[in-house]
């Protein structure tokens, strides 16, 4: 049984209570401080949501599919209880007047919010060093980041502060931690989740999606806050996710290899944790297909056109006069309000990525750059259909192109930073379902393999993602 | 290199965003390679073609066009960093207003 649901299950029936679940979490969220993972927190506050949870009538808590369940929720969801600061000094010490629905929805399912989890500023980076609040350590070895942007969320659950967290992905931000971090992560298809309260940065893009130590873990957080909300018109108007049984085999289905997931000069131990993977998929039952996914090669430089070019219209709010901090220019005027506020409110990443936004945007570039970046949005999305229609039920790709990397290796490149995401942005352009299962690790670190579904198609892909992670032995070494 | 000082300090200016010169050449090194990583796009040719891409449900559901209360858990002046007689109070314009 997953840890979500033996928690949720002795909660419902009596057998411990939301208080004690909470009592252990608090302990251990104070063992694993050094992380730097955990943002906002309080041992009172945690007892307050357990109680409400307790103070339930039998038959209302018998109905939670989450009763007593503690989650990390990424410090870019609003919650009217503690502090949301998106990882900023722009917004240090703002509280929102409102929840986001998925806290809501979480609450309603009986889940406990445990605390806010610290992340790369504004949700913009690879290795949760961008947070003003300090960088957050891997938990197997404190030198290396543990990806990112939901790099706090995905430390907490890695080192069992929590069985489940909430984090946001854009483009590849919880499923690049995931893999880096030896944990499951969850990318729904865009418009599964509702977004209302969660910070916007790239709406084209952006997806609440979680983690767990297992897949059954995280798909239960994600299936009690799913469904369509009236308060976002972006969500399908579908009803709330229902899981599949895990699967005990995978016969009958197809698993598509794209040949550009896997090129001559992949890491040998990301390789070796794929042919793992590929291995298992067959003696489950399942058939291998090799794809062609040409248009890959142009994911990122499509995701840094698009992407911050969203960012630069949606972080134009944070301007020091309705929220957040406020600094005062040396002409004391309005905008210089705006540009001491911005200029200095703002860390180095998320200034060069309004920076790059508005140039992209700009008089004279806007054909050049984003014009062209929507249509290769387009080539792309049709790549992943064609491979579909090809009669892949999904397709299975590394999640990195390597292990977790050394802090420090990539700040000063941004490029080279950017990279760390090109198996996992693809998904985000074409608004796909993904998601990343451990599947060993090399020279001690976790590798994630990757399942990319149809539009929609989460319940089948991860029963799937359930039979590979019941059939690989993730702490072992790959070969 | 594709993007020069002179180019950070304009769109510096549309984003409303103060750069010091301390740290212009570095991030006009840094957005110069950025610029010219994702101008690769330009090697798709132009003939390549596939349905727009839209995000999100093919059909949006919008809400009824009713006026109601936003239920706030505190009032504006909570969280703005100056409000008065219910107004955020800013700084005047400046140079705009002498005009």
């Amino acid at each position: 049984m997953s840890a979500v649901e033996l928690i949720a299950s002795a909660v419902r029936e009596g057998r411990t209570t939301a208080a004690v679940a909470a009592n252990e979490v608090a302990s251990r969220l104070e063992k694993t401080a050094a992380l730097n993972a955990s943002l906002n927190w309080s041992a009172e506050r945690l007892e307050a949501e357990a109680a409400r949870v307790d103070r339930a009538s039998p038959s209302d808590r018998a109905k939670m599919p989450l009763a007593g369940v503690p989650i990390a929720v990424k410090d870019n969801i609003v919650t009217t209880e503690q502090p949301t600061t998106c990882g900023s000094r722009i917004l240090e010490g703002y509280v929102s007047p409102f929840n986001a629905t998925v806290i809501n929805r979480l609450r309603a399912a009986g889940a406990v919010i445990a605390c806010k989890a610290n992340l790369d500023e504004f949700a913009m980076g690879s290795s949760t060093e961008h947070s003003a609040f300090g960088r957050v350590k891997h938990p197997d070895d404190p030198s290396r980041v543990p990806g990112g942007s939901s790099g706090g969320s995905a430390a907490l659950v890695a080192a069992g502060a929590v069985p489940a967290a909430l984090g946001s992905e854009t483009g590849g931000s919880v499923r690049q931690p995931a893999s880096f971090c030896g944990i499951v992560g969850i990318k729904p298809s865009y418009g599964r989740v509702s977004r209302y309260g969660l910070v916007a940065f790239g709406s084209s893009l952006d997806a609440v999606s979680t983690f767990g130590r297992s897949v059954d873990d995280a798909a239960r957080v994600l299936a009690a806050m799913s469904g369509h909300d009236p308060l976002d018109a972006t969500t399908i108007a579908q009803p709330p996710l229902v899981l599949d049984p895990p699967r005990r085999d995978l016969k009958g289905l197809t698993f598509g290899l794209p040949a550009e997931y896997f090129p001559r000069d992949l890491h040998k131990g990301v390789r070796a944790g794929l042919d793992r993977a590929i291995k298992a998929v067959k003696e489950l039952g399942g058939t291998i297909k090799e794809v062609s996914l040409p248009h890959t090669r142009y994911a990122v430089p499509t995701y840094y056109i698009i992407a911050p070019a969203e960012a630069a219209a949606n972080l134009a709010r944070y301007d020091g006069v309705r929220y957040g901090q406020r600094r005062v220019g040396p002409a004391g005027d309005l905008r210089a309000l705006y540009q001491a506020t911005r200029g200095q409110g703002f860390g180095a990443e998320v200034r060069r990525r309004i920076l790059i936004g508005t140039y992209v945007l700009s008089s004279g570039y806007y054909d050049a750059y984003y014009r062209k970046a929507q249509q290769v949005r387009a080539l792309l999305a049709e790549d992943f259909r064609r491979a579909f229609d090809a009669g892949c039920d999904m397709l299975l790709t590394p999640t990195t192109p390597t292990p977790a990397f050394k802090a420090g290796e990539k700040t000063e490149d941004p490029v080279a930073m950017y990279l760390a995401d090109i198996f996992v942005c693809p998904v985000n352009l074409a608004g796909l379902p993904a998601v990343s299962v451990p599947v060993g690790r090399s020279e001690g670190l976790p590798l994630g393999a990757q399942l990319i579904a149809p539009n929609l198609a989460e319940a089948r892909m991860l029963s799937a993602a359930a039979a590979l992670e019941a059939a690989l032995d993730a702490a072992a070494e790959v070969r | 290199m594709s993007i020069g000082r002179k180019d950070v300090l304009h769109v510096a200016k549309l984003a409303e965003l103060a750069v010091s010169e301390d740290e212009l050449p570095k991030l006009t090194e840094q957005l110069g390679r950025i610029v010219d990583y994702v101008a690769q796009l330009n090697e798709v040719p132009a003939g390549e073609q596939a349905p727009p891409y839209l995000a999100g449900p093919d059909k949006v559901t919008l809400r009824p066009d009713v006026v109601a209360p936003v239920p706030l858990a505190r009032p504006p002046a909570d969280f703005a960093p100056e409000f008065a007689q219910g107004l955020f109070v800013v700084p005047r314009l400046g140079a705009m207003e002498d005009q």
